[in-house]
């Protein structure tokens, strides 16, 4: 059974096909990697499936539930989180704050809850902080301690995606979306976040999608890789598999040209 | 290439989890409104139709209702277009564009009213009436150029609530600054005799300033579509307002194009000026404020960023204006309907703006001036 | 830096700094501030701003600048000169346009600019002839720009300290009408201090307040950093302890002033404290939901007469006091929830619609809004259930237990109790759930949405909140005046409360007190100001958001959102002298 299930998702902006009748399947637990080259539709993948685009034609169905259609904040309660391709933290929160936003969909109190600090709206500030130290400490002592009270706008470049995953971590997540995780980070970090996103299926149970470039992280991390060329999918399979296919190396490198005579 | 295994999902969702989910609330609501106007403008407007011989309104009256509301949006229309042509470059509403209006109408009114007194105004008035427009086109210009060097250039790259509010104080600064130095009453504005009485083109008498207005607007208006088609700097401007960083690549002098827009919106808000001027035979430090905002919303009806939809929507608020009392009021026994026009103004804009905030001649904020 | 270059610059400001001293003059500011004095009869307030302006010039004009990659500053001596000269331009421009009004004639111009009078002319002559006036001016223009220019090279420490101490010694001049009852009141003489004839401080009384509170900023600037780490180091549970001891001695500090200032000035403070309600919940809108409300006098007007129809209000007609076509005879008191209840659809009526709006658009539609509550208000249809243009009145007093609040004094008690409900309940929102959701919202719409934040649903509590706020400051006013007026309901009020929030400071609590103190109180004890309030709004708008975007008393989160352009320049200004100084030094390094 299927977690997260995409049947022929079509979406086009003006004349411009993003994604062209594409089916993709999840199972619990898997690790699969979109991979294709820019402009291959792979965020308008993402941005579909969490609700932020609706599909042309085609449905997202997850855990059962046909998700079409449904608004961003309704799919993160229904359990999808995402990460994005640009780093999107609210950069003038603390590194605390950033990751108990996340927490906000698993939450209860509400306004008169809140003025009253009622006894069990107490109690669940303090799940937040802790849900959300949790989500933190994932990444090691660096978002911990006194970088919690840090604005989110301090953090170096790899601290910040990585905040920006915890905070998605934070959501308790079913199935986690990471856009280009590793973009912009040396390889001793990429290694690391390989790792980390290993870890985050073996240890949270997380089903995770993610899109990436760099492939020594694909192979490092997927179960199996999906390639997309022109929002269709070309290719599906192993890494191996997939990495020697004909058609995805002619969409990553083109045709060879013609030989003169 | 692997096959992909296809399998059934779990259990498929009652019907009415689809029907929510695929008729969200806001939705609902936004179309019991729609049905809600609909059914009272056609409610009012069959009351109105209907009322007892002796209340109805003439078809006479109906006329000078519908010419006098284009008029008035023929005036709307010419403000109007310096709220585009200022978005389109800035993606800035200029709120105090109102009181650049209101500048130039001012500023012609000291020379009117010299000239009144010294007989020359009906004596040459063309002549006058050249002097005044020069003299309101100067002012509001002037204006306009020192609002977008002293408040706005600095806030050129600030988050968009700054320079809107910074826009904000501009137009109650203008306002009090106009109230201190000229005095806080109502100044008359002169009349020209030969504007007296009414023309008759086509056979329906039609008030001879409206006709001014209304001579003066479609020429300025064919004026600016022209400028921005084929003169060089309304190409620039068209550049600018596409992208500014490539148009600074390929040699534009953004500035330089920035403080000709305003320039540009500012005279033609000062022509706007005589002619409100004309009509309604006042100038006053407040009188920016309401067409101001009437003219804000003819822009976005229109679709902002585009010349002939300020021009539509100028003429459709006008319309709305001088007709949708009586019509749609006056049947229900609204005493003073005409106090209410304001609010008609304003719920076009709201409706607009919920509606179809791309305005009727835009697909959406991409249209350019 | 070259000296071509400056004295062109200082040339520039001293012209700029010049048409300032016209603009005043001829919009009336300096006639009418003559009479207020600020320090003996040396200073009036006319004066201090004809000194300002060249001081800024002169400030102004020796900025350092980037050029070719490096800083440059220029140094003591010819920044002194440079200032001199921005003044003593700044003079000539104001000295050349005296000299145009007196050979046109001041009367011939009166017709048209009512401000130009021999009153603002003898301002700027510093009450001297012509001749006289102008052979002042000028130097005395000169000597302000020098030491505007000067301020740039005091160094860090003793500039602040001397700031504070101007500062001080202007609040206390302003507050000439308070402080001195408030001393008598406690069994003081005030007189040594203020000057019982003129108004203003004694010169005495000025040397002694810039003496006590530049020394004071002095050793708390020494001391700071010892007492800061003081204060951190105190337990959590003495902490509370603390803050309770403050907030006692707030609260005693607020029982006291309406007996200290008596029953004239309790009379302002309590349109302040309507104000400073009205602001808070503004602020919540604005301040920590980022969004514009420029129409929040709809909440205030929706307070106001709600609560007169439920309590018993009555129109005004020609034949006598008539009760309104619904009207009911509640207690204030019991009125409250139900005032809340109106305010709660009015946020909903009002948020409904410009849910999806951008930034400036929602500004223009709850603008619209606004408006039309006014006009409907006003008009002759609704006449009958609100009065029209002559409104309602007889408006019930809040009284409890027998004891009324219309007194002055008394109701400075109740608008009190109110503000202090409100901020209790803004500081609860803004440190729980609610808040963080409102400050993500704030910060980035679509990735608040991607959180699980539902964007509509707290756009509307926002509304509903910030208006029940709104609602209430304007039940207040009703009761406060006992009678509801259409007039009170314009647009102004709306920029009122704006002007409040951004001169504050956005979502600052601490920024929007003093905001609400400085741009109602000040006008409301100074009858001077009057006429120009709205002029000063708009001057305070566009001069905070070009100069200190963040507010008076920033929210430090805020602060930062505004402020991130400029730290990242500093921060790189910074690295490009490190880097000069590094090439200079140690030859080369690796960078």
């Amino acid at each position: 059974m299927a977690l997260l299930e995409c049947r022929g998702l079509t979406k086009s902006f003006g004349g411009l096909a993003a994604l062209q009748d594409l089916d993709l399947e999840v199972s619990p637990g898997e690790i699969v990697s979109v991979i294709g080259p820019n402009g291959a539709g792979k965020t308008t993948l993402f941005n579909v499936i969490t609700g932020i685009y609706e599909p042309d034609q085609g449905e997202v169905w997850f855990n059962g539930h046909n998700i079409t259609g449904l608004k961003p904040n309704q799919i993160t309660k229904l359990g999808i989180a995402r990460t994005f391709q640009t780093v999107h933290l609210f950069p003038n929160m603390t590194v605390l704050e950033n990751a108990m936003v996340g927490q906000h969909c698993r939450t209860r109190a509400g306004l008169f809850a809140s003025i009253l600090r009622l006894p069990w709206q107490r109690a669940e500030e303090e799940r937040v902080r802790a849900k959300a130290r949790q989500a933190l400490a994932f990444f090691g002592p660096r978002l911990t301690g006194y970088r919690e009270d840090q604005p989110a706008s301090m953090l170096s470049y790899a601290n910040r995606r990585r905040l920006e995953i915890a905070r998605a971590l934070a959501t308790e997540p079913k199935l986690l979306l990471l856009d280009e995780p590793t973009a912009g980070m040396n390889p001793v970090e990429t290694q690391e976040l390989t790792r980390l996103i290993g870890k985050m299926r073996d240890e949270l149970g997380l089903t995770i999608l993610v899109i990436e470039h760099d492939m020594r992280v694909v192979k490092g991390v997927s179960d199996r890789v999906v390639a997309l060329d022109h929002g269709r999918k070309i290719a599906e399979g192993s890494y191996e598999e997939v990495a020697h296919d004909e058609r995805v190396i002619e969409a990553y490198l083109g045709r060879r040209a013609v030989e003169s005579a | 290439m692997a096959k992909l295994k296809r399998s059934r999902a779990v259990s498929a969702p009652s019907r009415a989890q689809v029907l929510v989910e695929r008729f969200p609330l806001r939705k609902v609501v936004q179309w019991s409104l729609f049905v809600l106007i609909a059914l009272g403008v056609g409610l009012g407007s069959w009351k109105t139709f209907t009322l007892p011989a002796a209340e109805r309104y003439t078809a006479a009256q109906w006329r000078d209702f519908v010419v006098l509301g284009i008029a008035q949006g023929a005036v709307y229309a010419l403000i109007a277009l310096g709220y585009s042509l200022v978005y389109g470059i800035l993606r800035m509403i200029n709120f105090a564009h109102g009181e650049v209006f209101m500048a130039g109408a001012y500023t012609s009114f000291f020379f009117a009213d010299a000239m009144h007194r010294d007989g020359f105004l009906n004596r040459e008035p063309a002549v006058a009436l050249s002097v005044i427009l020069l003299t309101a086109m100067t002012g509001s210009t002037l204006v306009a150029v020192l609002l977008e060097r002293v408040a706005y250039r600095p806030l050129r790259n600030a988050p968009r609530l700054v320079p809107l509010i910074t826009a904000i104080g501009a137009s109650f600064f203008l306002q009090y600054t106009f109230r201190g130095l000229f005095g806080q009453q109502l100044r008359g504005y002169p009349r020209f005799d030969f504007l007296r009485g009414k023309w008759h083109p086509f056979g329906i008498p039609i008030l001879r300033t409206q006709v001014v207005v209304l001579f003066v607007v479609a020429l300025s208006l064919g004026f600016l579509s022209w400028f921005v088609a084929h003169t060089k700097t309304g190409k620039s401007m068209r550049a600018v307002a596409e992208d500014k960083e490539i148009a600074s690549l390929m040699g534009i002098d953004v500035d330089r194009v920035i403080v000709t827009t305003f320039a540009l919106g500012g005279a033609f808000a000062g022509i706007a000026g005589v002619l409100f001027a004309l009509v309604f035979e006042y100038v006053h430090w407040f009188m920016g404020f309401f067409p101001g905002i009437k003219a804000f919303t003819a822009a976005v009806l229109g679709g902002i960023g585009s010349i002939g939809g300020a021009a539509l929507g100028g003429i459709l608020i006008g319309v709305a204006e001088a007709v949708g009392p009586p019509l749609l009021l006056a049947g229900a026994h609204v005493p003073s309907p005409f106090q209410l026009k304001d609010v008609v103004a304003f719920m076009v804009l709201i409706l607009v703006l919920i509606f179809r905030p791309g305005g009727i001649l835009g697909t959406g904020e991409r249209e350019k001036v | 830096m070259p000296a071509s270059f400056l004295l062109r610059r200082a040339l520039r400001s001293g012209g700029v700094g010049g048409a300032v001293l016209i603009y005043l003059a001829m919009v009336g500011m300096l006639e009418k501030f003559a009479p207020l004095d600020l320090v003996g009869t040396a200073l009036p307030l006319s004066r201090l701003l004809v000194l300002s302006a060249p001081a800024v010039a002169g400030y102004v004009a020796v900025r350092p600048r980037i050029h070719a990659g490096e800083v440059q500053r220029p140094t003591a001596g010819p920044a002194m000169a440079a200032g001199a000269a921005a003044g003593a331009a700044a003079g000539a421009v104001a000295v050349a346009w005296m000299v145009l009004v007196r050979t046109i004639g001041v009367d011939a111009l009166r017709g048209i600019f009512v401000s130009v009078t021999e009153g603002a002319l003898g301002v700027l002559a510093f009450g001297l002839g012509p001749a006289a006036g102008a052979a002042v001016l000028v130097p005395a223009a000169a000597a302000a720009g020098a030491v505007g220019a000067a301020v740039r090279h005091v160094p860090g420490p003793v500039a602040r300290a001397l700031g504070l101490a101007l500062a001080s010694t202007l609040l206390f001049a302003l507050l000439q009408r308070i402080v001195p009852t408030v001393l008598f009141e406690l069994g003081l003489d005030p007189y040594w201090m203020y000057d019982r004839v003129h108004g203003g401080l004694t010169y005495l009384g000025a040397l002694v307040v810039l003496g006590v509170s530049g020394v004071g900023s002095w050793q708390t600037a020494a001391r700071r950093a010892r007492v800061e780490r003081r204060i951190r180091e105190v337990p959590p549970e003495a902490r509370r302890a603390v803050r309770l001891v403050g907030v006692a001695v707030l609260l005693l500090v607020l029982w006291v002033t309406p007996q200290l200032i008596g029953s004239v000035l309790s009379e302002i403070m309590g349109t302040v404290g309507v104000f400073l309600l009205m602001a808070l919940g503004l602020n919540i809108v604005v301040g920590y939901a980022g969004l514009l409300d420029l129409g929040y006098v709809a909440f205030f007007a929706a307070g106001a007469y709600t609560l007169g129809l439920l309590t018993g209000a009555n129109l005004v007609t020609a034949f006598g006091l008539v009760p309104p076509a619904i009207v009911a005879h509640l207690d204030f008191w019991a009125a409250v929830p139900l005032v809340m209840l109106v305010a709660a659809v009015v946020g909903l009526l009002i948020g409904a619609p410009v849910l999806r709006l951008r930034g400036d658009y929602l500004a223009i539609v709850t603008l619209g809004f606004g408006e039309i509550v006014r006009i409907l208000v006003t008009s002759n249809w609704l006449k009958p259930l609100v009065g029209g243009a002559q409104g309602l009145r007889d408006v019930t007093d809040a009284a409890i237990f027998g004891i009324g609040f219309r007194d002055p004094q008394r109701f400075f008690y109740l608008v009190t109790g109110f503000c202090l409900l409100a901020i209790f309940v803004s500081r609860r929102l803004a440190n729980s759930r609610v808040g963080r959701a409102w400050n993500a919202m704030r910060e980035d719409e679509q990735v608040a949405e991607a959180m699980g934040i539902s964007t509509t649903n707290y756009k509307l509590l926002a509304f509903a909140t910030g208006g029940a706020l709104g609602c209430l400051s304007g039940a207040l006013f009703a009761v406060k005046l006992g009678t509801i007026q259409p007039g009170s309901f314009e647009i102004p009020v709306s920029i009122t409360a704006l002007a409040i929030v951004i001169l504050g400071g956005m979502g600052s609590i601490p920024g929007v007190v003093v905001g609400a103190l400085i741009l109602m109180g000040l006008p409301g004890l100074l009858a001077e100001f009057e006429e120009f309030r709205f002029l000063m709004y708009g001057a305070v708008l566009i001069a905070i958001m070009i100069l200190r975007p963040q507010g008076l008393v920033p929210n430090v989160r805020r602060m930062r959102e505004l402020q991130e352009e400029e730290r990242l320049q500093d921060a790189w200004l910074r690295a490009q002298e490190a880097r000069g100084e590094a090439l200079t030094g140690a030859g080369e390094e690796g960078s």
